[in-house]
């Protein structure tokens, strides 16, 4: 998922906004039920062959039609494909599935993994349909969803990953080998999302297991991370965790870096972590000082800001998703219109493209199914109701079927200049790519639920509201139900606070016609207020200055209204 | 294999027909470029649809090509051409940017790129322009029709009679096809005149001249003298020069900021109209360009003549030389020639809850005594029931309690001149009739202002409380409008509205976005949209979209005070469940659920596509279901569907207000510093309910109290239940845990008694590596035994060597001694030869047998230590 990358020579000319392409202004949109049976048969037409030909395999070849072990031997496209099953509706075959895991994963095992894709794909996997379970009819046992055989695989498989983290600096070694921890003589350099996508999982874990050593290395490495950055607040591609050091001083939102920035805020909304927010805050202000220019991001020098290479790379397209989520809806659109127009050129998004000349770059024409455009797509559909962003999931059920669809599956596009097919298929394509084309064209899924329905579990530690909506996909589109994490721990601390508010409740309800006793209760009212105002007051005395809670989104303003079919508006400035 | 795997890869597929066979499209599915433009050296008109097989703009727009080559083909030759292909030669050729691109050829002239929406009828339309991009103009009744139509019009005199070509006129024909180039939906219309009388109306005497007509401005005669006579010039002369009296906006769908180009220039008038270009007549499109043209007719008269009219009626060439003085005269007539003309005018509500409305017929008089004509009166003008209005408000104490069911009239002066005078009729309505006022209530706010004077009144916003004008076919229906007093509004206000047009067959989602209700068929809306402060109104949806409502909507934004609301955009609460836990609030329902209701409210203001809020949706629905229901409502709005009144509106998202019960007014916010929890809530609301003013305590109360201390037992009960479950969870998990732990013992006991038998083995084991142990020491002692032994026996060969050698000596020495007595004993000699060596042959053989001992016993001692070390 990342890629070192070189500059490539100085920035020339920007500001030549592409013809429009397409004037898609079609009177009607796609057909939404029809494309969303088109992708469930494409999940279906990659499953099922993944299942006969490759397994145990991690991954399809779709080419030659059998498997091959890629980031360890866990059946990887499986543990990722399982809550897409449920995503689709097929409880049955999650259920089956489960337990096919159950019985035949094992992390004792002399393997070399990356400790990075390791997280994302079978822990956030394993973690997803964990608390999913029992939406899909699993039975689980009493102490779910603080327990349960999938969580502790999940932690099994996190643990195997802690050795990493013990460095000078905290930030994890890239390898890790899951029976004997680091290799003697692993390199110690690192790129930058991998030392800062843990948060999500690990915070997961630890709410839930009631272990807090997970979102303790998670949040030292992230903290680590944040004393490193340049002066002008941007970090490089790769670090040295040994020593500190930048090996890679290039800076931008993509390959290396990406998730980075991407669990800063999503690590903030489901923590509820101010800390967190306000460092992407910052980033994204020297992102928009130094890398923005007409709503692309570019690469650049991360202590100079000076531009390295003016190159629009294809995992970069994840970024306006997130500023939805954040409430930069307009920059969003305006950039993923910018990036619409790469994938109409080609019928996909290269990996790397250069902007000025608006073509390929040499060695990185590839596009092996990546999400993020989609993933964006997803997004601001949800915001904004655009029939564009429709259109481009038309785009890729169609390019996708036309191009890469083979007998066994889908095979990587290995050229986009002639469409040339490779020998792979990523677990991603089916964790991800499918998975938010079919959200995309399903705005009824549960996943969507704006809060609406609600599930009430009964634990061991109390009453506990789940699947309210508000999921928190991972870096590999495994959804997290915040809910949960309010479940397991201190639950009952803060159980016992709201019996004893209720009361003085009834009680200061019925003392409103006695007006003594009621200036009392006022009273106490306020001093339990003033301690926790105290607290945060001095602890957040910085932020106060921009007057509004940093775990905000802005409102949408006038013009949001007519912001759709490719509209864009200028700042009212 | 394996690695082989890993390199391989597959070409492309090999590209296959796009349009099936039977279609009229030629599809060239291989990319042949050169052969397309072979073909098309046989047609006159050629469409080119370049296509990429994976791009789904082009599947989609598939369909809509072979409509139209349904209808053309024997006309047109549409070929389509995969570019995508990389063998092609038109991957080779063109680079294009995106999918599809559709070209288009007259004879040599080309290409000419489409780029208007990708919809059959458009594109049908754009084809035949291209076909005939002159229209030939045979009458003068022709030319009205062409000339009368909103979109400009170039028309060119060419006399045929003296050349089959007369000069100039192949450019005039380029220029009409250059346009197209810049104007893919041909908004400036080309024609042709060739009569010598037709073309004299517009004064065009000299054959080659070409004129551009326009409604408002004079019009034009291309100066030949200034710019060069080439397709190009008069193209761009014809684009700049054009009136834009009423714009259609067709977004092309790529980032484009057209629509922030053109609101930013102000106020803007959208009107949404379902639009087929290909029909002959369009009435309501007409209707509304003559409304257009009205509102920008600024040095016009009053009843405004169409110009057309006016070409029709004289003989006298009008146009660019159009005599100066005529627009003067008009202008004095209007001033003199003043009659009496009337306005229904309805007076705000002196209490917004009053049922009925006052009605008044404000009519402008120049003459004491004159009643207004019922008959045929025409509304007046802009401006002068602004003045009357004026005046109105002077006499206000007059008016201003009329609850009449008669009709009552009065005069009086007008405020500016004392030559005129006005009358005011009125009666009282019930306030159903006024159907177009909106039902909501403004409950929070007392309508007090209703009838202070001009200028001092800063609540314009309150709801009906201003005079403002009205569609009299609403109520008084024997009244027909007749002329039209918006002429000319755009230069008199400075309110100025810009006017277009948007396609609802292809842009209703605009419309939606500013709130046409989706239940309707008719996809007709129009909306006056003020980018600037941030706000938009809305013509009624109940009254039908026609010029004279369209008139009365900018006559209404346009006045003073402006009786027009701010159009709330609702979200559509049809569909959502009564029941909810937390309560869904729309625009419609704010006032009800929150402002009016007898409960304290928590308001969550939240968008679902803000991260922020949507993992607050557990605490909320615990709160609602904790808060007690008698007292409390936990409830939400999101505010990307559902638009406030300004005060109500908020910046950042989520954000908590609490709104006591009975102090509605003094909502409070939950402090932002605060992270969000239950407790946190529950103390925010605790804290803030408690403000509510003590009431003495009556019998009532008591019962009150009764209410809520029953309602805190059920609370209880709940809880108690709620405990219940949980002592039940926890008894399963005890169970559970109990259940392991008696597995936990089995498998112990299992585990030791295993260990039990493991430790027997390995007694035995050990015995019997004990055993094995004293075997090895004994063979060893063998060993050492054999050894000793076989030293001796060694010894002993050796003394026998010794003893061999000793021998040989004895016999080499017998052999010195015996060779003197050799002749005689020979035969005794060879015996004694033959005896020494059979002896020496036996010891070697001993030797040999000994040595292949030892080498066995070398055997058995390291597979006796391999052994050893497997125990």
């Amino acid at each position: 998922a990342m890629a070192l990358v070189r500059s490539l020579g100085s920035l020339l000319c920007l500001c030549a906004l592409r013809v429009p392409a397409g004037p898609g202004a079609a009177a009607r949109g796609p057909d939404v039920a029809s494309y969303r049976e088109r992708v469930r048969a494409m999940f279906y037409h990659a499953y099922e062959h993944y299942l006969e030909s490759a397994f145990p395999y991690d991954e399809l070849r779709p080419l030659t039609c059998d498997g091959h072990d890629t980031w360890g031997s866990f059946s990887l496209t499986l543990i990722d494909a399982l809550d897409t099953l449920l995503i689709l509706g097929n409880v049955t075959e999650f259920q089956r599935v489960v337990t096919v895991l159950q019985e035949g994963v094992d992390f004792d095992i002399d393997v070399n993994a990356s400790v990075f894709e390791t997280n994302i794909r079978v822990v956030g996997g394993l973690l997803s349909a964990h608390l999913l379970s029992k939406k899909a009819g699993v039975e689980v046992e009493v102490g779910w969803p603080c327990s349960g055989p999938l969580l502790r695989m999940a932690e099994e498989a996190a643990r195997k990953l802690l050795p990493a983290f013990q460095t000078p600096t905290g930030m994890p070694y890239g390898t890790v080998n899951l029976l004997h921890g680091v290799n003697p003589g692993e390199t110690p350099v690192t790129c930058t999302a991998g030392i800062g996508t843990f948060i999500v999982e690990f915070a997961t874990l630890s709410h839930l297991t009631g272990d807090p050593v997970f979102e303790d290395v998670a949040r030292k490495a992230l903290k680590a991370l944040w004393k490193n950055r340049s002066d002008i607040g941007l970090v490089g591609n790769h670090i040295d965790v040994v020593t500190a050091k930048w090996v890679a001083q290039d800076a931008g939102i993509g390959a290396g870096v990406d998730s980075y920035f991407e669990y800063l805020v999503k690590g903030a909304i489901l923590l509820q972590d101010k800390e967190l927010m306000s460092m992407f805050l910052e980033y994204n202000k020297a992102i928009k000082n130094y890398t923005k220019f007409d709503d692309w991001y570019l690469w650049v020098q991360m202590y100079k800001g000076t531009v390295s290479m003016p190159v629009f790379q294809s995992l970069e397209a994840y970024w306006p998703g997130l500023q939805s989520l954040i409430g930069d809806v307009d920059n969003a659109m305006r950039t993923f219109l910018n990036y619409y127009t790469v994938w109409k050129q080609f019928g996909g998004l290269p990996e790397f493209y250069n902007i000025p000349q608006g073509y390929t770059v040499d060695k990185r024409e590839g596009y092996p199914l990546r999400p993020e455009l989609i993933e964006s797509a997803m997004y601001l559909y949800r915001a904004t109701r655009d029939p564009i962003l429709l259109e481009l999931g038309r785009d890729a059920v169609e390019s996708i079927e036309k191009i890469s669809k083979v007998d066994c599956g889908f095979a990587t596009i290995k050229d986009l200049r002639d469409h040339r097919l490779d020998n792979r298929m990523e677990s991603f394509f089916l964790a991800e790519t499918v998975k938010y084309l079919y959200l995309l064209f399903d705005p009824d899924n549960f996943i969507h639920n704006d809060g609406s329905d609600f599930d009430v579990v009964i634990t061991p530690y109390g009453e506990c509201i789940l699947n309210a909506g508000g999921y928190i996909f991972n870096t590999e589109a495994h959804p997290i139900d915040p809910a949960a994490l309010h479940c397991c721990r201190k639950r009952k601390e803060e159980q016992w606070e709201v019996e004893d508010l209720m009361r003085e409740f009834y009680s200061l309800q019925k003392n409103k016609k006695f007006p003594l006793k009621q200036t009392s209760d006022c009273g106490e009212g306020e001093c339990a207020k003033d301690p926790r105002d105290a607290s945060l007051g001095g602890k957040k005395r910085n932020s106060k200055k921009s007057s509004h809670s940093l775990l905000s989104c802005p409102s949408q303003s006038f013009n949001s209204k007519l912001a759709v079919l490719g509209q864009v508006f200028l700042d009212n400035t | 294999s394996c690695s082989r795997a890993k390199d391989v890869t597959m070409p492309a597929k090999l590209p296959v027909n796009f349009f099936s066979t039977r279609s009229p499209v030629i599809d060239l599915f291989r990319g042949q470029l050169d052969y397309a433009d072979h073909l098309r050296q046989d047609s006159e008109i050629a469409l080119y649809f370049f296509y990429a097989p994976w791009c789904g703009q082009s599947v989609a727009v598939r369909e809509e090509i072979e409509r139209v080559a349904n209808r053309l083909s024997d006309q047109v030759l549409f070929i389509a051409i995969n570019c995508w292909w990389n063998q092609g030669k038109c991957r080779k050729q063109k680079h294009f940017f995106y999918f599809p691109v559709i070209h288009l050829y007259h004879q040599s002239f080309g290409p000419i790129e489409y780029k208007g929406p990708m919809s059959a009828v458009y594109i049908e339309k754009f084809v035949r322009r291209v076909m005939t991009p002159l229209l030939y103009i045979s009458s003068r009744s022709k030319l009205l029709d062409f000339l009368s139509n909103y979109e400009p019009g170039v028309v060119g005199y060419f006399e045929f009679n003296a050349s089959p070509q007369p000069p100039g006129y192949l450019t005039f024909f380029a220029s009409a096809l250059h346009s197209l180039k810049k104007d893919y939906v041909g908004a400036v219309r080309f024609g042709v005149v060739t009569d010598k009388r037709v073309a004299e109306e517009i004064s065009l005497v000299r054959s080659g001249s070409v004129y551009l007509h326009r409604h408002i401005n004079t019009s034009l005669i291309y100066p030949h003298d200034i710019m060069n006579y080439t397709a190009e010039n008069v193209c761009k002369w014809a684009l700049e020069n054009r009136e834009l009296l009423i714009r259609w906006l067709r977004p092309h769908g790529g980032k484009s900021l057209l629509l922030n180009n053109e609101l930013k220039k102000g106020p803007a008038l959208l009107v949404f109209i379902p639009y087929n270009p290909l029909a002959e007549i369009q009435p309501l499109l007409d209707e509304i360009t003559r409304v257009a043209l009205e509102y920008h007719s600024c040095n016009r008269s009053q009843a405004a003549e169409p110009e057309l009219q006016h070409i029709g009626s004289s003989d006298s060439p009008a146009s660019d030389s159009s005599d100066p003085d005529a627009h003067m005269k008009l202008a004095e007539t209007f001033l003199i020639t003043k009659y009496p003309c009337c306005n229904t005018v309805v007076l705000p509500q002196w209490h917004s809850i009053s049922r009925t409305h006052n009605v008044c017929e404000l009519c402008i008089n120049q003459t004491l005594g004159v009643k207004p004509d019922k008959v045929n009166v025409p509304h007046c003008n802009f401006y002068e029931i602004e003045t009357a209005l004026d005046s109105f408000y002077l006499q206000e104490h007059t008016f201003f309690q009329v609850v009449s069911n008669s009709i009552e009239c009065s005069n009086f002066l007008s405020f500016y001149s004392p030559f005129s005078y006005y009358t005011a009729c009125c009666r009282t309505v019930e306030r159903h009739f006024l159907s177009f006022i909106s039902s909501e209530k403004t409950i929070f706010q007392t309508p007090k202002v209703a009838f202070s004077s001009h200028g001092k009144k800063d609540n314009a916003d309150i709801q009906n409380s201003v005079p403002h004008i009205e569609d009299r076919n609403c109520f008084i229906p024997d009244l027909h409008i007749s002329g039209t007093n918006i002429t000319g509004l755009s230069c008199r206000t400075n309110k100025t509205l810009n006017l277009y047009l948007l396609d609802s067959n292809l842009f209703w989602i605009y419309a939606e976005r500013l709130g046409a209700s989706r239940s309707t068929h008719l996809k007709e809306f129009a909306a006056i949209v003020d980018l600037k402060e941030e706000l938009h109104y809305v013509l009624d949806q109940n009254q039908s979209l026609t010029g004279s409502s369209l008139e009365n909507f900018i006559k209404n934004f346009s006045v003073l005070y402006s009786p027009l609301q701010r159009h709330l955009v609702g979200g559509t609460s049809g569909h959502v469940p009564a029941e909810r836990v937390v309560a869904e609030v729309t625009s419609s329902t704010f006032h009800g659920v929150v402002l009016s209701s007898e409960k304290n409210v928590v308001l969550l203001y939240y968008a679902q596509w803000c991260g922020f809020c949507a993992s607050l949706n557990h605490i909320f629905i615990q709160l609602a279901r904790l808060l007690p229901p008698d007292h409390f409502i936990v409830a939400r709005i999101d505010i990307t569907q559902n638009d406030l009144p300004w005060e109500f509106m908020t910046d950042r998202l989520p954000t908590i207000l609490f709104f006591p019960r009975q102090r509605k007014d003094r909502s409070v916010k939950f402090p932002e510093d605060f992270p969000v929890s239950l407790p946190h809530l529950l103390k925010f609301i605790l804290h803030h309910s408690s403000l509510s003013s003590p009431e003495p305590c009556t019998k009532e109360c008591l019962h009150k109290e009764t209410v809520l201390q029953q309602g805190h037992i059920s609370h209880l009960e709940k809880e108690i239940q709620k405990l219940r479950l949980e002592i039940r969870a926890l008894h399963q998990a005890h169970d559970a845990l109990e259940a392991q732990l008696s597995e936990a013992r089995r498998e112990e006991h299992r585990l030791q008694q295993q260990k039990h038998t493991l430790e027997k083995q390995h007694k035995t084991l050990q015995l019997h590596s004990e055993q094995l142990q004293a075997t090895y020491d004994q063979k060893n002692r063998e060993l050492l035994e054999m050894a000793e032994k076989l030293q001796e026996l060694a010894d002993a060969s050796e003394n026998l060597l010794k003893e061999n050698t000793l021998l040989r000596i004895l016999v080499a020495s017998r052999e010195g001694k015996l060779q003197s007595k050799d002749e005689s004993k020979e035969a005794l000699q060879s015996e004694v030869q033959t005896g020494a060596d059979d002896s020496s042959v036996l010891v070697s053989t001993a030797l040999t047998t000994e040595e292949n001992r030892i080498d066995h016993v070398d055997t058995v001692a390291t597979e006796h230590s391999s052994e050893n070390r497997t125990e």
